[in-house]
């Protein structure tokens, strides 16, 4: 096949140093206390292409966290959008096979009947460069969900990269993506044997995990045991409802509309910034509160991405990078929850 | 997923102006806006659908359509001061600027009705997104069997678009109930809550469709009296109040389950929705 291609570890950081000089290159840098983070780097240097996973992925340089829809002028009624984009176009760098899933997970929400003028925009100048996972990480189960460790997607991303022995190797999923390869220098085609290479590390990679899920059947189950003890043992202990989990989650969409007035007060800016289906007045209307009680909004969380989110969109809503479960402050773990339903779905609540 | 992208250009968040062009007071709390697009255009809509209504600072807020209308393409809305947006919109008089985005949603399934008994149960200011059902059932009078409207609020005064109810019972059976009866009304009001009114509902069950709205202990409590006189789940439609923040299946404020209110209701069928939880109050 063409779209392939090996590059060694030098050249492909030459071929990063040229992507900067085009694109606003957004990749997976140090940050404090041993975290990365994804950030717009310079240079080819600043990359920490060995990275583990990041605190939130890049998520926010599609879908930012805030982000202006349009300005009101009162006097003359006018809704003006300015959003033009970004400035310039984007190309994320070394995005994990999970995130990038993500990504597509997220289209559909945004790129369906409805289509979203500020995602789709973003979306479009946004490059995608796939770094494929030769081990898992401590809390993912991108295994168990069908995301990784390596790439399961045929198309939405741009190109796709896997650390061989002295190199990489690169594959288009776009010609937008065949066309970015062709820029990088020392191409090399590939010979079959890296493509097997690439195989035994795959299969190495997906059996170094040591958290699963088992999602067949799971969905079904879910919707049947909305009323399983677990939800209010783990509320009632553990659940502080502060939203950690749905601020680093990269499938989750949900936002809230701001208004805010100048002091004239003749200009207003209407923007929108991510929600949480934990906090409190989410779900909140004048007659009262649809889910009051924080075992109610914790189990929002986990039945909406193991379980509705599949008949919603046709894909789970959790690609299993497992950050809520490594940014929940009492540690709550989505999987031992689910796992507790499957053991026992009947299980009902000790009396007190 | 690229074509899809390419083809976008319209930005279905930037509202539309339109502008008062009638204010109505219903009641103490409630007043009613007949409103016009700036440009004059039409605006087609459907009983059960609804628009999102915002004013600069104000963000914006869910409304039903409260009426079919005048055949000139205007639009109205019938608004309780309850709650910040609300209660701006409440202060609007005529000539006054809202932005509009609509209209959403699926609304009630007359289709479904046509041939059958429909009851209509409404309660306080839930008579809105059914006040243009009862005007459909009256312009299609021979498509629809036995039709009832039970309809119950806190006081007498609190009952809305009260100079219509005795009109209405011309055509349909009116059925009235307030917690309070004080005042004169061209209807008797029966004293107590709307499902009161239920026993005096003799229709085959199997041969008739229910769409209500009103307070989620009224929907609950109607629904079960009806599923024990033996009607079905699948044919009580509710049409369910929701914090909505985009209209679009985009916000996830409004969803139940798998469902979003502001694209797949905000009218159900209670069948397809009591499978998830967190449904009613």
């Amino acid at each position: 096949m063409d779209s392939s291609h090996s590059i060694s570890a030098d050249n492909l950081y030459h071929w990063v140093g040229s992507l900067v000089d085009r694109f606003r290159v957004l990749g997976p840098v140090p940050a404090k206390r041993g975290q990365n983070v994804f950030a717009q780097i310079g240079n080819s240097e600043q990359l920490a292409l060995d990275y583990c996973t990041t605190m939130i992925g890049p998520r926010s340089f599609i879908y930012p966290s805030v982000q202006q829809l349009f300005t009101i002028d009162r006097e003359t009624n006018a809704y003006t959008t300015t959003d033009s984009g970004p400035a310039r176009t984007q190309l994320i760098f070394a995005i994990h096979p999970c995130d990038m899933h993500a990504i597509t997970v997220l289209d559909r929400t945004f790129l369906g009947p409805n289509k979203d003028f500020y995602y789709a925009k973003r979306r479009r100048e946004t490059h995608t460069v796939v770094l494929n996972c030769n081990k898992a990480c401590d809390q993912g189960f991108c295994a168990s969900m069908r995301t990784g460790p390596f790439l399961q997607l045929t198309e939405g991303f741009d190109v796709v990269m896997t650390a061989l022995d002295g190199g990489y190797l690169l594959e288009a999923g776009s010609r937008r993506g065949q066309e970015l390869i062709e820029t990088a220098p020392g191409l090399k085609k590939t010979r079959r044997a890296r493509l097997y290479e690439k195989s035994q590390l795959e299969e190495r990679a997906t059996a170094s995990f040591t958290k699963s899920l088992k999602i067949e059947g799971l969905p079904e189950l879910l919707l049947q045991t909305v009323e399983h003890p677990v939800y209010k043992e783990v509320a009632d202990a553990r659940c502080l409802g502060c939203s950690n989990c749905v601020m680093v989650c990269p499938t989750c969409f949900c936002y809230k509309v701001i208004d805010r007035t100048d002091f004239g007060p003749r200009m207003v800016e209407r923007s929108r910034q991510w929600d949480a289906c934990q906090d409190y007045g989410f779900a909140e209307v004048h007659s009262g509160n649809f889910r009051q009680p924080q075992q109610a909004r914790l189990r929002q969380f986990l039945t909406h991405k193991l379980c509705t989110w599949v008949e919603q969109y046709g894909c789970f809503g959790c690609v299993g990078c497992g950050r809520c479960m490594t940014w929940c402050p009492t540690g709550i773990d989505i999987t031992e929850m689910a796992k507790e339903i499957q053991r026992d779905p009947t299980r009902q609540l000790e009396p007190a | 997923m690229q074509d899809a992208i390419d083809t976008l250009e319209a930005n279905p968040l930037l509202p539309e102006v339109a502008r008062v062009q009638r204010k109505i007071t219903e009641s103490a709390d409630t007043i009613s806006l007949r409103l016009c697009r700036v440009d004059s255009r039409p605006l087609s809509y459907r009983p059960g659908q609804f628009n999102m209504l915002g004013l600069p600072g104000f963000k914006e807020a869910p409304f039903s359509f409260s009426s079919l209308g005048d055949y000139t393409g205007t639009f109205v809305h019938t608004i309780r001061a309850a709650g910040n947006v609300v209660s701006a919109l409440c202060r609007l008089d005529r000539g006054d600027p809202v932005a509009f985005r609509g209209p959403f949603g699926a609304g009630w399934p007359l289709d479904k009705a046509a041939g059958k008994n429909l009851v209509l149960v409404a309660g306080g200011i839930g008579m809105a997104p059914l006040r243009p059902v009862v005007e459909h059932v009256r312009r299609n009078r021979d498509r629809f069997r036995d039709v009832f409207l039970l309809y119950g609020a806190k006081t007498t005064e609190d009952l809305l678009y009260r100079r219509q109810l005795a009109q209405w019972n011309e055509e349909i059976t009116v059925l009235l109930a307030a917690d309070q009866v004080r005042g004169e009304l061209p209807l008797p009001v029966q004293e107590g809550v709307v499902t009161k009114l239920l026993p005096r509902v003799q229709v085959a069950m199997p041969e008739t469709i229910t769409f209500m709205c009103g307070p989620q202990v009224m929907m609950k409590f109607a629904a079960g009296a009806l599923i024990l006189n033996g009607q079905s789940s699948g044919d009580i439609y509710v049409s369910l109040e929701r914090r909505m923040e985009c209209g679009l299946a985009l916000c996830g404020h409004c969803q139940i389950g798998a469902k979003f209110v502001c694209r797949d209701g905000p009218v159900f069928a209670l069948a397809d929705i009591t499978r998830f939880q967190d449904t009613l109050l």
